[in-house]
Formats: structure tokens, C-alpha cells, sequence
């Protein structure tokens, strides 16, 4: 699948692999153990940032433009946006009850027969409730985790303004990222609208997610779940 | 009157490697001979009573089943082999560390002229026996824990337990044996295990979590076994370098199946064997008791050993295997045959033939493999072989003329010499210098001397 897309773009490959690639990391298990990956050749790179690495060496950079200072605040931004975003994605589907229930459950196990579908389900939400006390976040309530979540994105808010992305007019990584996690929490159908309502407050991130998606997927006939505007 | 003590006599004509061993104990016959010399085994006797000292836990009715035929002997010479075999069956329950019989004429107010009492000697095993070992192999290190509870509920029915804790991978077993009373051969068998394993040839690490159950049963001179197996298998690349093809089998699987054994073996030995022959034909079935991975599987083993000239030995062995899928869904690397090395075709590296990519081997769902050895009767064996195979993927929609064909073409084979040394009942250690030829692309082979340790060879 990834590799489909390797080829299919052209244009800034760099920026339209990365949002696409975020948004499916968190609901599929892909077996070779860390998403998201891209298989170009004989290599295989996965995660994000041996991925952008990868295509820098390439030759392709989207973030060739920015100097010192910005390239530093990029990192800071996608750092918040990694420790937040992220980690109140997986605490709502792991440590929500009624979402992992209803949701997550059944869509980690489908691949799987029974009772293989249970086991690695429940293995894995183990594994993120570890995760989620280790970094101080086991005893955090849902309205604490989306107290958390509106501070992000009013940050990211107030960075993007009015302008159509983050840094000048050019995206670069950092828009790639954001625009998978907002897409992301977004389009999921989950039992709890709560999360997507926050992003929804903000009206300049939705125009933007929308925007992106219209110029970088519509445009190419991939357009599976659009952003539905409330 | 004199007693006759008879610990235990010349080791009988048995079924099976597992006799033999126990038969090759020192023995001796010591008979006191009388004043009067009768012609003792021409003299009818008749048994009058069995007694059993040292039972503990140890229940009546398996015992009885074991020892019935000693009252149906009718002389001496008789009561003499039919005490031992019955020793040999009370021993091969596994739950005495030791068996004397003691034979001597009835006494008491009902005994008879010519009556006689056997009283067997036992000595139980301890409730519970452990080990501790440590092993070191394959870069890696591992404290070995077992435990044994042999005789668990007085019938005979005996639970192991072993844990590894290494410091790459743990694993551990379960498992709960019950024989039938009266009829061993009849034996049923629950296994709980983990087990890891490291394949570097293929750059793949399997780590299987499973649970099965068999049923052995013996049908005239053919042992049988079924078995239901449930594996949860979890691949995964061993090093960055592994080849996508290899990447893609990786995750869980579940493997459910059915299979059956059928094993005939006459040899005198399974390690080294001098004479006899053995046959086993297994087919397993995935697929349609639950599980993701479903396919056919049929393999066999043939080996034929014939003591010639100086006690020098000719063997020549046979396998062969097939795996069909069912379904859409391709087979997987882990149900897969592989071929070389050696214990199979040697010359070439270990499990280095066939389909492969990268220098990561895939396996194959075909194989075959012959092996003509002649031992010399010098110290070590020292032994000339001949080994040839073939491993490939067959496109089933080809008929079973293709896939012969297909087998036939682009044979490995090799020549060669070696040593072989015997490790007691356990296993057998080879050293090989062996030149491989019809060498394909991709195979990998094995320049020079080739060392081998295991139980199973070609």
C-alpha cells in the first residue's frame, strides 16, 4: 500500500507520504513491527523521522526554506504536537473504556481468529496503559486528557493565524504531521465526539486540514473519507 | 530346598529402541543347585502367590495389569521369563527406580507340593525430582529448570515441567502423561509449551505458544498417534538486513490442527542403529478446528539398516514431503520444509537449498531426500555416504506430472566421509567431509569439514 503511493506521486513526495502514512499508523497493526514504513527498493525505513531523513538524502527536503530559528521551532512544534496529540489519541483508545468496548477492541483484533483477536487486543492495551503511567498520564481523567488536547491545538491555532500553513506559504513536515493527527481525529468514527469537537473549535485548523486535503488528495482521486463539516 | 534368585535374565527379544536399553544392564543368573539334581524346567509348578513389597502411592489395578501373565506360567523356566518380562513392564512404567524378584516355593497351610510365591522388590520414585542445567550454544546462555512428578495419582501418570530463562529468549513446557492401566502403549498426553527459536538462515525468529493433545495407541507391530494442535506463532525478523519476502510472514498467526503419525520401527536402535528398519508416514490437517493458516501436510521417513560383512553397516534412508495449502491464502515460511545441512543433505549449508531471497531461505513446499551410508566396525565409525535431495515450490495448477518433473530436475546431491559418535541414548555426533555437487544458484554450501549434532539424520 505504501509503496503504491511511492509511485503514484510526484510531486513534493516528501509531504503528501507523511500525512498519509500518520493516518493510518494508529488503526492498523502492520506486522513488520513499527509503522509507519515505506519499502523503496531493497530498503526499509519506518518511522517518521528515519523516514524524512530518508528522503533528505534523496534530495527532497520541504523544510530547505526555513532558517535556523524556524527549523528549531518546527522541532518544537512537532515535539508538542507528538507528546500531546499522540498520546491523548492512544489514552482514548486504549484507556477509555467504553471506547475500547465498543471500538477498539474489535477493529485491533479483526485481522485475527479467535481467540488470537482477544489476546493481542488486551496485550496491547496492557502495553499502552504501562506506557501511559510511565509518562504520568495513568491517573489523568478524559476531561484532563481533552483539557490537554483544546491547549494544543489552541497553540497550533495560534501559530498558523491566518496564513495557509505553518511557516511562510510552503508546507513542510510540520504541516504533514499536524494535518495526519487532525485529519486523523477528524474522520474516526469513535463512540466519544469529544476529541473532534475540540479540533472543531478552532476554526482556522479545520479550514486548513480541509484545505490540504482538497489540494493534495481529492485532486488524485483518493478521497475515502473527507472531512465532514458539522 | 533351594531358592532361585533371578534378577534378570538375558535380554529378550523386544519391540522397539526403548527395550533394548534397559536390557543391556549387567545380568546374571545365580542358581544354588541342590543336593538332588532335578531337571528343573521340565518340573510343573504352579503359582500360587504374587507379593508386592515397597508400594506407596502406587495404585492395585495398573499393577495387577502389569504382572497377570506370571500366573499363567507352567513350569520354572517359565515363571523365570515371565517374572522378567513383567519386570521389564513394571519398569517401563516409569514410576519404580527399581524392581528385584525374589522366587521361591510356597509356604504356609495352603501350599502346594509344586507351588511357588514370586515376590517383587520395588522401590518407588520420589514424589517429585528436579534438575538444574545450564547451557550456553548459539551465542546465547540459559539457566535450564525441570521438574518431574512421575506417579502423580498412583496410576502411573507423570507431570514435567521445564523452564529456560536465557538471555535472549525464556521458554517453558508443560506436560501431563496417563497411560492406560494394563496397556501402556495406550497413552495419552496433554502438552502446554513456549519455545523460541532462531533461525538465521532464513533471518526469522518464531516464537510458538501452544497447546496439544495426542492419543497413541498401538495397532498389531504399528505405533499410532493423534494429535490436535494449537499454536499461537509469532514471527519476526531476527536482524535489519532480512529480506522484505521475509518481513511480509511476519505477525501472528494461529495454526489449529489435526494430525496423525503412523511409526514402525525395528531397529535396534534410533541413535545408531546396526539392523532393522523404520517407517514413518505423518499427515497433518490446519485449518478446520479454528486458526488462519489451513493446508494439507504429508511427510515420511523411511530407513532401512542391514549388518554386513565385520560388522560394518549399510543404511540407506528415504524422505520425503508435500505441503498444500487450502484456500487462497499462500503457505507459510513457518510450515515450510527445508532442506541441507548436516543432518539432511550434507555438503550444503544448514537449511541453505531452494527458494530463497536475498540469502534469506524461504523453504519449500516439496521436498525429497535419499542417503546411502556404509559404517565401517572401526573405532568411530568412520563411514563413506552418498546424499542427494531436491526442495521446490509447486504451482498447483500444474498436474502431479509437473511437480515429479519439477523434483527431478536440478538435483543436489553429494559424496562423502565422516565419523560418527554415539552420546549414550541421546544423541549422535558427525563430522563430515563431504563435496557437494549440483550445486543451484542460491544455495549455499558447506566448504570442508561439516560438524553435526542431533537425533534425526539422513
Amino acid at each position: 500500500m505504501i509503496f503504491d503511493w511511492c509511485q503514484r506521486i510526484n510531486v513534493s513526495p516528501c509531504f503528501c507520504l507523511i500525512p498519509a502514512i500518520i493516518r493510518i499508523s494508529h488503526w492498523l497493526h502492520f506486522k513488520s513491527g513499527k509503522v509507519p514504513f515505506i519499502h523503496v527498493g531493497n530498503q526499509v525505513v519506518s518511522e517518521l523521522g528515519p523516514i524524512v531523513q530518508f528522503v533528505k538524502a534523496k534530495g527532497h527536503s520541504l523544510s530547505d526554506g526555513l532558517d535556523e530559528v524556524q527549523k528549531a521551532e518546527m522541532k518544537a512544534y512537532m515535539e508538542l504536537v507528538n507528546n500531546m496529540l499522540l498520546t491523548a489519541e492512544l489514552y482514548l483508545q486504549w484507556c477509555d473504556e467504553t471506547t475500547v468496548g465498543e471500538i477498539t477492541h474489535a477493529r485491533y483484533g479483526s485481522p485475527y481468529p479467535w481467540p488470537l483477536n482477544h489476546i493481542l487486543a488486551y496485550q496491547k492495551q496492557w502495553e499502552v496503559k504501562r506506557k501511559m503511567k510511565a509518562i504520568g498520564w495513568g491517573n489523568k481523567t478524559l476531561d484532563q486528557v481533552l483539557e490537554d488536547v483544546d491547549q494544543c491545538c489552541q497553540a497550533l491555532s495560534q501559530r498558523l493565524g491566518t496564513q495557509p500553513y505553518f511557516f511562510n506559504k510552503q508546507p513542510t513536515e510540520l504541516d504533514a504531521l499536524v494535518f495526519g493527527h487532525l485529519y486523523t481525529i477528524l474522520t474516526t468514527q469513535l463512540t466519544n465526539d469529544e476529541l473532534s469537537e475540540k479540533v472543531k473549535n478552532y476554526s482556522n485548523l479545520l479550514a486548513f486540514c480541509r484545505r490540504i486535503e482538497q489540494h493534495y488528495f481529492e485532486d488524485r482521486g483518493k478521497g475515502s473519507s473527507s472531512i465532514r463539516s458539522s | 530346598m533351594g531358592t532361585v534368585h533371578a534378577r534378570s535374565l538375558e535380554p529378550l527379544p523386544a519391540n522397539g529402541p526403548d527395550f533394548g536399553a534397559l536390557g543391556e544392564e549387567a545380568e546374571f543368573v545365580e542358581v544354588e543347585p541342590e543336593a538332588k539334581q532335578e531337571i528343573l524346567e521340565n518340573k510343573d509348578v504352579v503359582v500360587q502367590h504374587v507379593h508386592f513389597d515397597g508400594l506407596g502411592r502406587t495404585k492395585d489395578d495398573i499393577i495387577i495389569c502389569e504382572i497377570g501373565d506370571v500366573f499363567k506360567a507352567k513350569n520354572l523356566i517359565e515363571v523365570m521369563r515371565k517374572s522378567h518380562e513383567a519386570r521389564e513392564k513394571l519398569l517401563r512404567l516409569g514410576i519404580f527406580r527399581q524392581v528385584d524378584v525374589l522366587i521361591d516355593t510356597c509356604q504356609g497351610d495352603d501350599a502346594l507340593p509344586n507351588g511357588l510365591d514370586v515376590t517383587f522388590e520395588v522401590t518407588e520414585l520420589r514424589r517429585l525430582t528436579g534438575s538444574y542445567n545450564t547451557m550456553v550454544g548459539n551465542n546465547e546462555g540459559s539457566m535450564v529448570l525441570g521438574l518431574k512428578l512421575p506417579n502423580l495419582l498412583g496410576r502411573a501418570e507423570k507431570v514435567t515441567f521445564q523452564f529456560s530463562y536465557g538471555t535472549k529468549e525464556t521458554s517453558y513446557g508443560l506436560s501431563f502423561f496417563k497411560p492406560r492401566p494394563g496397556n501402556f502403549e495406550r497413552n495419552f498426553s496433554v502438552n502446554l509449551y513456549k519455545v523460541t527459536g532462531q533461525f538465521p538462515w532464513s533471518s526469522l525468529r518464531e516464537t510458538d505458544r501452544g497447546v496439544s493433545a495426542e492419543y497413541s495407541f498401538p495397532i498389531w507391530k504399528t505405533s499410532h498417534t493423534i494429535k490436535w494442535e494449537g499454536v499461537w506463532r509469532e514471527l519476526g525478523c531476527l536482524s535489519r538486513s532480512a529480506s522484505f519476502a521475509v518481513r511480509k510472514e511476519s505477525g501472528h498467526s494461529l495454526k489449529s490442527s489435526l494430525s496423525h503419525a503412523m511409526v514402525i520401527d525395528s531397529r535396534n536402535s534410533s541413535i545408531l542403529p546396526r539392523r532393522g528398519a523404520l517407517l514413518k508416514v505423518n499427515q497433518e490437517l490446519a485449518g478446520y478446528t479454528g486458526g488462519d493458516v489451513s493446508f494439507i501436510k504429508e511427510d515420511f521417513e523411511l530407513q532401512l539398516n542391514k549388518q554386513l560383512l565385520f560388522d560394518s553397516v549399510f543404511s540407506a534412508s528415504l524422505w520425503g514431503g508435500m505441503l498444500v495449502p487450502i484456500g487462497d491464502k499462500p503457505s507459510s515460511i513457518a510450515d515450510r520444509f527445508y532442506l541441507g545441512g548436516p543432518t539432511s543433505v550434507r555438503g550444503f549449508g544448514m537449511h541453505s537449498v531452494g527458494p530463497q531471497s536475498e540469502g534469506d531461505y524461504l523453504g519449500g513446499e516439496a521436498y525429497w531426500a535419499g542417503g546411502l551410508h556404509l559404517y565401517t566396525p572401526l573405532p568411530f565409525r568412520p563411514g563413506q555416504g552418498l546424499n542427494a535431495g531436491n526442495l521446490c515450490n509447486l504451482n498447483y495448477g500444474e498436474g502431479p506430472k509437473a511437480h515429479i518433473r519439477k523434483l527431478a530436475e536440478c538435483i543436489r546431491w553429494s559424496y562423502g566421509a565422516g565419523i560418527v559418535l554415539r552420546l549414550g541414548n541421546i544423541a549422535r555426533l558427525e563430522l563430515n567431509y563431504c563435496v557437494p555437487m549440483g550445486v543451484q544458484k542460491g544455495d549455499k554450501i558447506c566448504d570442508g569439514v561439516q560438524f553435526g549434532a542431533g537425533i534425526r539424520f539422513l
